[in-house]
C-alpha cells in the first residue's frame, strides 16, 4: 500500500492560477486591473501577492491546534464569556 | 484562579457600588450564548427593518450636567464641552438655535481647510431642525448638539457613502439606531463625516489615494495623518464643528483618529452599542465608539446609545448599562481620586519603545497615576499564554466577514474597493477549518486576557489595540501630552490606549476622569487655519 507523502509546496505561478479560479468560479473578474502599475490603487501584481500570503498563511492557522473539548469557537467572546470564580471561566 | 466577585467586593472603597466588570453570572452568559447561537441558525441576526429603538426613561443621570460654566465667560460657544453646553441649555441660559449657529458656522468657515464632512445639512434645514427641538427633560438631554457621526451610520436625510465608490450616491431610507438614538435625545446630526474608504485607513477621495480630511493639528499639512478610518469625526471634534461624534472600530478606527487629534474616546464592550444601520466590516469585530472632548463628554454619549436594540440581537441581554457619567465624574474632592482602588498593569515594553520621546510621555502618565492614592501599578504584567499567536495573524483577524457582506459590489467592478481590494477578496481564500480555528482562538485569548492578565491588574496600558478589538473588550484613548512631528515641524498631540475586562467602561472611565482632573491636555485646543 502506498504510503502517504507529504506533497510538494505549490508555486507562485499554481497558486495564482488557484486564485484567478476561485474567483471566476463566483463571477469576479479581476482583468479589468491593469496588470501592474505601481501608480494605480490596486494591480493584479498587489492583489496575487496578498493571496498567495493569505493562502500559506492557511498553513500556519492549521498547524495550530486548540483543545475543541475546552474552547469552542465564539463569534462574539466578550459579551459571553464569564470572569468569576467558578472553574473554567 | 484569581479575579471574580470575590476581588471586586474587597476593592470596594467608602461606599461606592462595585463597578459592571466583576459581579456578573457566569451562568448568564451560557444562557445569553444558547440564544444567541439559535438565532444566527435561523437567520434572524441582520434585520433589515428600520431602527425604531428608543430609550425608556431619562437617558442620562444628573452626572452629566456636571460641566459648570458661566456663559459670560465664554468666548466662543464651540470651545463649551458637551456637558458645559447640556447644563448651560438647561438652564435656559443658552439657546439650542444658539449653539447649534455657532458649529455651522465654524463649519462653513472651515470646512473646506479640513475636509471633515462628506455630507452637511444645508443651514436652514439645520436652523429649522434646532428650532423645532423641544424643551425637552430628562428625556432629551442632547438638545442643539451638533454630532458628527461617521458616513458610515445610515442617515434618512444625508447619503451615506461609507468613503467608497461602493456606496456613492447611496441614500437610506432610515437611520440607523445609534442616528434614533441622538435625534430622539435632542441631537443635530450636522453632517456626516468623512472616512476611510470602507473602513480602513485614512479618509481620501472616493476610489484613489489621495488624501482628503485634515488633521485639526496640522491644517495645511497633508500627508500628517488625522489617523483612520474615523478621520472626519475625529476632524470635526478636535476643530469645534461639533460637539462630539461616532465612529465605528474594527481595528483600532475610533482610538486612532481620537489619539491623533487630543480627544478622549471610548470603544465599548462588543454589543453595548447597535450596529443596524451601520455598514458592516466584521459583524464579529465592529463596534461604535464615542469620540469627544473629555472623559464626561464620551461617557453621556455612551449613555444615550447603549440601548438593547431588538434590531440587532448582539445588544440584547447584556447587563443594565451603569451610570457611565458617574463613572466618568471627578471623585475625592481637592484630591481626585479613581472612584474605585484600582490596578493599572502596564504592557511589557510600554515605557521602552523605539522612540524615547513617547516613552517620555508615558512615563509621565504612569507618574501622574502613580500619586492618585486609588491606584497601584503592576509593571510588566505577564501577557497571556501563547498571546502572539492567538492576537496576530492569521488566527487574530476577521476573516471572511468583510467578503460575505460585498459579494454583489465585487462582481459588479473591483475596481470600486481600489487599495483596499484584498481585504475584501480574501474570505474567498480562507478556508471554513480556518474560520473556526478564528473563532476558537477568539475564545481562548479571551479567557486568558480574563484569567491571566486581568487576574493581575483592572485595566492596562497597552501600546496596541488588536488583542481588545478581536475579543471585543473596551478601550479608551486620551490625550497625555504633545510632540513635535518632525516633517511639519506642528506641535502634535500624543494619547494613550488603556483597556479593561468586559464591561470595564465605568473603570475605564474613572481612571481617565481621574486622570484629567489633574492634567489639561484634553482642553488643549488647535489654532483655527490661517
Amino acid at each position: 500500500m502506498q504510503v502517504p507523502q507529504t506533497p510538494p509546496s505549490p508555486t507562485d505561478d499554481e497558486l495564482d492560477r488557484y486564485i484567478r479560479t476561485r474567483y471566476a468560479l463566483l463571477g469576479i473578474d479581476i482583468s479589468v486591473l491593469p496588470v501592474s502599475d505601481d501608480e494605480a490603487p490596486m494591480d493584479q501584481e498587489r492583489l496575487l501577492e496578498n493571496g498567495r500570503s493569505i493562502l500559506r498563511a492557511e498553513v500556519e492557522a492549521a498547524n495550530f491546534h486548540i483543545d475543541p473539548q475546552h474552547h469552542l469557537p465564539q463569534p462574539f467572546p466578550a459579551p459571553f464569556t464569564a470572569w468569576t470564580d467558578e472553574e473554567g471561566a | 484562579m484569581t479575579g471574580g466577585r470575590g476581588r471586586v467586593d474587597a476593592l470596594v472603597d467608602d461606599g461606592q457600588a462595585p463597578p459592571l466588570d466583576g459581579p456578573v453570572s457566569r451562568r448568564w452568559f451560557l444562557n445569553r450564548m444558547a440564544w444567541v447561537s439559535s438565532a444566527a441558525a435561523a437567520g434572524t441576526l441582520f434585520a433589515r427593518a428600520p431602527g425604531v429603538a428608543s430609550p425608556s426613561g431619562p437617558v442620562v443621570t444628573e452626572e452629566a450636567f456636571g460641566g459648570v460654566v458661566r456663559l459670560q465667560d465664554v468666548g466662543d460657544l464651540t470651545e463649551l464641552t458637551l456637558s458645559e453646553s447640556m447644563t448651560l441649555i438647561r438652564n435656559g441660559a443658552l439657546r439650542p438655535t444658539d449653539l447649534v449657529e455657532a458649529y455651522l458656522d465654524r463649519i462653513e468657515a472651515y470646512q473646506d481647510v479640513y475636509q471633515a464632512f462628506a455630507a452637511r445639512l444645508d443651514r436652514q434645514t439645520a436652523m429649522e431642525r434646532a428650532e423645532r427641538i423641544p424643551a425637552g427633560g430628562p428625556d432629551a438631554p442632547l438638545r442643539g448638539i451638533a454630532l458628527a457621526p461617521k458616513d458610515n451610520f445610515y442617515t434618512a436625510d444625508m447619503l451615506t457613502e461609507g468613503g467608497s465608490l461602493v456606496f456613492e450616491g447611496f441614500q437610506p431610507d432610515y437611520d440607523a439606531t445609534a442616528i434614533s438614538l441622538f435625534r430622539a435625545a435632542g441631537g443635530v446630526i450636522v453632517g456626516k463625516a468623512q472616512m476611510g474608504n470602507l473602513a480602513g485607513g485614512r479618509a481620501r477621495r472616493y476610489g484613489t489615494t489621495i488624501p482628503t480630511t485634515r488633521n485639526a493639528w496640522t491644517p495645511n499639512h497633508e500627508g500628517y495623518s488625522p489617523g483612520g478610518s474615523s478621520s472626519g469625526t475625529g476632524t470635526a471634534v478636535a476643530a469645534r464643528l461639533a460637539v462630539a461624534g461616532i465612529g465605528t472600530q474594527t481595528g483600532g478606527s475610533v482610538l486612532g483618529p481620537g489619539n491623533a487629534q487630543g480627544l478622549t474616546t471610548i470603544k465599548p464592550t462588543f454589543g453595548r452599542i447597535s450596529l443596524h444601520g451601520v455598514i458592516p466590516l466584521s459583524y464579529t469585530r465592529d463596534h461604535v465608539g464615542p469620540m469627544a472632548r473629555n472623559a464626561l463628554d464620551a461617557a453621556i454619549i455612551l449613555q444615550v446609545l447603549a440601548q438593547p436594540d431588538p434590531l440587532d440581537p448582539r445588544t440584547l441581554g447584556l447587563p443594565k448599562p451603569p451610570n457611565y457619567a458617574l463613572a466618568a465624574t471627578p471623585f475625592g474632592g481637592d484630591r481626585p481620586r479613581v472612584r474605585w482602588p484600582t490596578r493599572v498593569g502596564i504592557w511589557p515594553g510600554y515605557l521602552s519603545s523605539d522612540d524615547e520621546r513617547t516613552n517620555g510621555l508615558r512615563r509621565a502618565l504612569v507618574d501622574e497615576l502613580d500619586r492618585n492614592p486609588s491606584v497601584t501599578l503592576v509593571p510588566d504584567v505577564t501577557l497571556p499564554d501563547e498571546f502572539e499567536a492567538l492576537s496576530g495573524d492569521p488566527l487574530g483577524g476577521s476573516h471572511g466577514d468583510p467578503t460575505a457582506f460585498f459579494i454583489e459590489h465585487l462582481r459588479r467592478d473591483v475596481r470600486l474597493f481600489a487599495d483596499r481590494l484584498p481585504r475584501f477578496l480574501n474570505g474567498m481564500l480562507q478556508s471554513a477549518d480556518t474560520y473556526v480555528k478564528v473563532q476558537q482562538a477568539r475564545q481562548l485569548l479571551l479567557q486568558r486576557m480574563v484569567t491571566q492578565l486581568f487576574n493581575q491588574c483592572d485595566v492596562a496600558l497597552t501600546p496596541s489595540t488588536g488583542a481588545f478589538d478581536g475579543t471585543g473588550l473596551p478601550l479608551m484613548g486620551f490625550p497625555i501630552g504633545f510632540d513635535t512631528d518632525e516633517e511639519t515641524g506642528r506641535r502634535v498631540p500624543r494619547g494613550a490606549t488603556l483597556g479593561a475586562a468586559p464591561f470595564g467602561e465605568e473603570r475605564l472611565l474613572a481612571v481617565v476622569a481621574a486622570y484629567q482632573a489633574v492634567t489639561d491636555f484634553h482642553r488643549a485646543r488647535p489654532e483655527d487655519p490661517a
